[in-house]
């Protein structure tokens, strides 16, 4: 574990070598917040709840959406396409390291970081900057858990396509599909709330809407009844193993690839 | 008991054969095509504890394939592979922790970061505990003095700065073997015979057993009494480093360039000077150069320079060492049968 601990705080420091990118991620986010806050001010001109959703509520979540979005967004899929790519995944596999760990490791320093830099910034504007009231509940006390499940269940997908980069050269067309996939289906671009009622029954139960829809719910509107949540919860938590299983068989198969076709 | 063992270990690719043009690279999206490299072919050796070896062969020839079938990386098509008396592939983490390896040509170490954090990473990475931390840290500065890189970012490290980093850092965990792969790539001679005598001293300390891949004989003749020499797969030579060196080292390539075009003249004029029974050579080469080697123990150098620069116009002159590929031809050719 100490040696996972030690990698994770050196991809922290590696965020941090790089000042101008770390003050511009800050000043971007915030920029992005205005944005989104005028977007739904124009959209609920006139009306107090869309679809059930107060203009509050609707845009805790789209603000929350875009800072979760890069919470959880682990670039694992880009950055494993490039190692594999360039060759420098034998760095890994020559150390007593599990590539999945280290991977994960990663994705988790750069995660941290940005928690820091983007969603703790974030936070302040909605609460104090445009007076957004934050609503507080069961839900919010479950959100933190639900957040790690969510990066986890992320992780998978995007630790899947990068180990696709074994089998091929190229997976940028894979990792586009994956992106809209997870950005539309979860809930992340537009609240769960606004799609049909059949295609949303079908979504609750996929994997995807666990990593945005689930943790935005629970912070938005933490007081819905205690099964919902933990309803939603314990998907999440089978989704987590289920993804974390397949991806472990993934691997095992890919890495027979390069361990036979070289690379 | 020998520390590394192969037994007719051989590693084939299958690979695609690529069609030319467009329309052929539409066809290779369906091809089945394959054909068989065999990268290594039937190899056998085994190494003892606290040996350096020499690994050399030129491009292509099998080298970095066998290293990373004995650092588990490839997983050999046939034959036996034991490092400490493990099958590397099979148990991948635990062997990690007894080697140590060093691409040249790609760092270990963390690009943003000071050295002195990745040298604390691969700490805990290796579970390496904290006096024997200190004292391998202590003995690494007082053999090339990195205490003075620790503190700077890895990017701004020169190419030799980093490998002297690269190196210590591949001795960190006090392995017992390390691979060494082209460690003195496009490294100037200083810095070159600084590495060298790290690499000496860090056999000497611990005892560690260390295989050497790389194009420059003089790394191998500085460092190793064996060398094993590999070409297209198989073995062509192994045993003591000064017979090779012998070899080698009566041979000499003048390379000459003319100020105007009369290479023809000047191999002619060679020739009927000294001859192939002299053990020279002309060989016309790009941009107006002439490549001449010569076997010294037979003919002077000087003399064909001499010959050269009063029989013609010459623009310029460089002498080399002789090169990989034309050792392996001399040992095909039964130089050292």
């Amino acid at each position: 574990m100490r040696k996972y601990l030690a990698v994770l705080r050196g991809q922290m420091m590696r965020g941090l070598a790089y000042r101008s990118g770390f003050f511009i991620s800050i000043v971007g986010n915030l920029v992005f917040i205005g944005v989104l806050y005028f977007l739904w001010r124009s959209v609920y001109s006139g009306r107090d709840q869309i679809n059930g959703l107060t203009f509050d509520q609707t845009l805790l979540y789209v603000a929350l959406g875009s800072t979760v979005f890069i919470l959880l967004k682990t670039h694992v899929d880009w950055v494993m396409s490039f190692e594999i790519r360039e060759g420098a995944v034998v760095i890994y596999l020559i150390k007593p390291v599990d590539y999945q760990m280290v991977m994960l490791t990663f994705s988790a320093g750069s995660s941290l970081l940005a928690a820091v830099i983007v969603t703790a910034p974030t936070i302040a504007l909605l609460v104090w900057g445009l007076g957004i009231g934050w609503p507080i509940g069961v839900g919010t006390a479950l959100a933190p858990l639900a957040l790690i499940l969510a990066f986890l269940i992320s992780f998978c997908f995007d630790y899947s396509v990068g180990l696709s980069g074994f089998y091929t050269e190229s997976m940028w067309g894979l990792g586009i599909v994956k992106d809209t996939l997870v950005v539309v289906l979860s809930g992340a671009l537009i609240p769960l709330q606004f799609f049909p009622e059949s295609l949303r029954e079908i979504l609750l139960w996929l994997p995807f809407q666990a990593v945005y829809h689930v943790p935005l719910m629970m912070i938005t509107q933490p007081d819905r009844p205690l099964g919902v949540q933990l309803t939603a919860l314990g998907v999440q938590v089978l989704w987590a193993v289920a993804l974390f299983g397949l991806t472990r068989l993934f691997y095992s198969r890919a890495i027979r690839v390069l361990r036979i076709a070289g690379g | 008991m020998a520390l590394i063992h192969t037994e007719d270990l051989s590693k084939h690719f299958k690979i695609l054969n690529r069609r030319q043009g467009l329309a052929g690279s539409v066809r290779d999206l369906f091809s089945r095509d394959y054909r068989t490299v065999r990268a290594v072919d039937g190899v056998s050796f085994d190494i003892e504890p606290g040996e350096i070896v020499g690994y050399i062969g030129p491009n292509g020839a099998g080298k970095s394939t066998t290293i990373k079938m004995m650092t588990g990386i490839l997983k050999p098509t046939s034959g036996t592979i034991l490092v400490n008396g493990q099958v590397p592939y099979e148990n991948r983490i635990r062997q990690a922790r007894t080697m140590g390896v060093v691409f040249g040509q790609r760092s270990q170490l963390w690009w943003e970061l000071p050295v002195i954090e990745s040298f604390r990473i691969l700490k805990e990475i290796y579970g390496v505990d904290q006096q024997s931390f200190d004292k391998q840290m202590a003995m690494f500065d007082s053999l090339v003095g990195i205490g003075e890189l620790y503190s700077q970012q890895v990017r701004t490290l020169s190419l030799g700065q980093r490998m002297l980093c690269d190196i210590t850092a591949a001795f960190l965990h006090n392995p017992s073997v390390v691979f060494l792969d082209e460690p003195t790539i496009g490294l100037d001679v200083s810095i070159k015979a600084k590495i060298r005598s790290l690499i000496e001293e860090l056999n000497r300390a611990h005892n560690t057993t260390i295989i050497l891949t790389t194009h420059d004989l003089g790394d191998v003749e500085a460092l190793s009494r064996r060398l094993i020499i590999i070409d297209k797969g198989t073995i062509l030579y192994d045993g003591s480093t000064e017979k090779v060196s012998d070899l080698v080292g009566s041979y000499r390539t003048l390379k000459v360039q003319l100020s105007q075009q009369d290479g023809g003249n000047l191999n002619d004029g060679v020739r009927d000077r000294f001859g192939e029974d002299d053990g020279v050579s002309v060989q016309p080469e790009e941009d107006g150069w002439t490549a001449i080697t010569i076997d010294q123990g037979r003919v002077p150098l000087s003399d064909v320079l001499n010959h050269v620069m009063t029989t013609s116009q010459v623009a310029d002159v460089r002498i080399e060492e002789i090169s990989m590929e034309s050792v392996v031809k001399r040992i095909y050719d039964g130089a050292l049968r």
